[in-house]
């Protein structure tokens, strides 16, 4: 990774301490991370380890207790719910586990509708979602409602979806967790694909290891601290 | 987010839920439509309340007597008889819009072996213009061109057969008389009528007085049942009917007018009652009260209507109470639907907020919602009360006209109001869902 390194997402000492009871869990313990643009990094850990905290806040999803979140320049922590949904709005695309397709709208209008909410009129929108569909090689089922779709094309969908507002950061938690491994594998390596054409950022949360060897860079966390972080300067595609 | 891809989203939302959209929507419509039919029975019945008072005189007027009762001249107060100057004076009051003397006289009418007995009303020019009397034929006594006549739809009846002593009454045969084309006579003197009648063979003969064609202006439009306040009135001219009885009693004492105490007429001829118009119902009182402290004998409708109005009043409250009752009860039904949706749908509001769905939208979205069964409740609602009100109508033809009323304003007003109830029930399910955690969308169950 020779080529200039500018950091897009930075964390600092963050702490997230939930109270259970009168018993306090600390879900994250102080993490320190930078995360270059056009990286693909993956956060792996067991079930409990902070993992889907630490998504959460780098999304802007929860706040923490203590520490600093920056995102290309600017301080989530600080930010009110209306400020963080405007930056999820013009930076951020979000994979889903569970895909979450609205079942009342077909393939198109659920990846128009991210651009739906920043306000883009009818026409332009579709259109972009149709090239974004292409994108992820699903010219045939454009008109599809999610139920009329496999998981793995519920996911491409989703996919779509993320990468059409043109985010310079796609967070994906869990993204192949409800998909075989067949499935899984394409569509990671079509995460992949296109995110390196873009030069985006790729942030996913996943507690499979062999998944996670997609990825640039890993960061293993355990008891909400990052314990190991594994490079992988040359990708090798040898899942086949 | 643009506001027609709100709109686009929460019409989709709602139409998901056929059903209970549906029901929901059935709970506004009765809402609506009891509250907008209870309140058309109100406004029909106000309405045909004060057709009525109009019937018996109007809402705007207020006629004048004088305290010195047909022509007593023991009162030597002249100043309370009401004069020319009076007239002036009462015009000046404001919110008076028109002031006429009121001459009256009973005369005798003759024609052919009919007679009838009437009085005469002698009445400024604008002031029967203004009177909203419907013309059958003819046209108003005119100013210029001597006395003429203009005589009620009901005026028929006051004739009778005078050789035969048949009276309309007891026969109920109309009398033939045709006021428009024969010519009537008029005896203005009628003492002198009886006089003459009663001689006693005293040798004292009266000689019976002159009798007068008096032509015919036009007669009031009207069958002889048709009852409204001038059906039994006679009008004429007020100045020609003043130079009418001048040459007919010359300077003998009119009947009906003070004399002096040697028995003498005054130059003067006194009116025994003034018409006037006030400019609005709600300055009638006023204007009344004014005439009263000038020390006139003053009447109008004003109090019945009062009481009428507070009465009306009342009953419309207690109508639309009932109604509102029932729109309560929707609007607890929409508060409700929207709060089940909100249940159901807290992933996907989860999922919209992730993918940076603005919270003002979201509560929109919610609103519009509730707005939307709040509307179409509404629009059906009133489309089934004007069902509702021509049934009513249609059944209740032979008492009242019209009794259930629905004026435009109510049409809007309700339309108005079932979109705001709709969207005040669904004002806190909407800040729930804005408020909702995105994390819901991610929790993975």
């Amino acid at each position: 990774m020779e080529r200039t390194r500018e950091p897009v997402i930075q964390v600092k000492n963050l702490y997230k301490i939930f109270r259970v009871g009168s018993s306090k869990v600390r879900a994250l313990n102080g993490v320190d991370l930078t995360i270059y643009r056009g990286e693909f990094c993956a956060i792996v850990g067991t079930s409990g380890s902070g993992k889907s905290t630490m998504l959460n806040m780098l999304a802007g999803l929860e706040k923490p207790t203590k520490g600093e979140v920056i995102i290309s320049g600017q301080h989530l922590e600080k930010m009110n719910e209306n400020q963080l949904v405007r930056f999820r709005r013009e930076k951020v695309g979000f994979i889903f586990q569970s895909f979450n397709l609205l079942g009342t709208m077909n393939a198109i209008e659920n990846v128009a509708l991210p651009l739906t909410f920043r306000g883009m009129n009818k026409k332009t929108r579709e259109e972009k979602a149709v090239k974004m569909l292409k994108l992820v090689g699903l010219s045939k089922h454009m008109k599809h409602r999610p139920n009329e779709m496999s998981g793995g094309q519920q996911q491409r969908v989703g996919v779509a979806r993320a990468l059409v507002l043109d985010p310079e950061i796609i967070f994906a938690d869990e993204p192949t967790g409800n998909l075989d491994s067949n499935t899984s594998a394409e569509v990671l390596r079509l995460m992949r694909k296109v995110v390196q054409e873009q030069n985006q950022t790729l942030v996913m949360v996943t507690h499979d290891n062999h998944l996670a060897g997609f990825a640039d860079r890993i960061f293993h966390i355990i008891d909400g601290k990052i314990v190991k972080i594994e490079e992988h300067s040359e990708h090798k595609e040898d899942e086949e | 987010m643009r506001i027609l891809d709100l709109f686009r989203m929460s019409s989709s939302n709602l139409l998901r839920r056929k059903l209970r959209t549906f029901l929901t929507v059935l709970g506004v419509v009765i809402g609506t439509a009891s509250i907008v039919v209870m309140i058309s029975l109100g406004l029909g019945l106000r309405k045909s309340t004060l057709d009525q008072i109009e019937q018996y005189g109007g809402l705007t007027t207020i006629n004048v007597y004088s305290n010195d009762y047909y022509g007593s001249s023991s009162s030597d107060d002249e100043t309370k008889r009401l004069s020319d100057e009076v007239v002036e004076e009462i015009a000046q009051i404001p919110h008076v819009e028109l002031v006429s003397p009121k001459l009256s006289i009973y005369v005798m009418a003759k024609q052919g072996v009919y007679e009838g007995n009437f009085q005469i009303y002698g009445m400024t020019a604008e002031a029967l213009r203004r009177m909203d009397i419907k013309i059958g034929q003819g046209e108003l006594p005119p100013a210029d061109g001597g006395l003429q006549l203009f005589y009620g739809n009901q005026i028929l009846t006051n004739f009778y057969n005078a050789k035969k002593g048949e009276y309309y009454w007891e026969t109920g045969v109309l009398p033939d008389v045709d006021l428009m084309n024969d010519p009537v006579f008029i005896i203005f003197d009628t003492d002198a009528y009886w006089q003459s009648k009663n001689n006693d063979g005293s040798g004292q003969t009266t000689l019976p007085p002159k009798k007068y064609i008096i032509p015919t202006s036009g007669l009031m439009e009207g069958s002889l049942e048709d009852y409204s306040e001038n059906a039994y009135s006679v009008f004429a001219d007020i100045d020609a009917l003043k130079a009418q009885l001048k040459k007919v009693f010359k300077n003998k004492v009119i009947p009906g007018q003070p004399q002096t105490k040697s028995g003498k007429p005054y130059k003067e001829l006194y009116y025994n009652e003034l018409y006037i118009r006030v400019d609005n119902m709600d300055n009638v009182q006023a204007v009344q009260q004014e005439i009263k402290n000038m020390g006139y004998e003053a009447s109008s409708n004003a109090e019945w209507m009062e009481q009428m109005q507070t009465q009306m009043g009342t009953i419309q409250m207690v109508l639309g109470g009932i109604g509102a009752v029932s729109l309560f009860v929707a609007a607890i039904g929409i508060a409700n639907t929207m709060m089940m949706s909100i249940y159901e749908r807290t992933k996907e509001i989860g999922v919209i907020k992730v993918l940076g769905c603005d919270m003002g939208n979201i509560r929109t979205m919610f609103l519009m919602e509730a707005g939307f069964i709040g509307l179409f409740g509404g629009i059906i609602g009133l489309i089934l009360s004007y069902g509702i009100s021509v049934v009513i109508n249609v059944v209740a033809k032979d008492y009242y006209q019209g009794i259930s009323y629905i004026p435009l304003w109510l049409v809007l007003i309700s339309l108005v109001f079932a979109v705001f109830v709709g969207m005040a029930a669904g004002f806190f399910p909407a800040l729930r869902a804005m408020k909702l955690s995105p994390l819901a969308a991610i929790r993975n169950e």
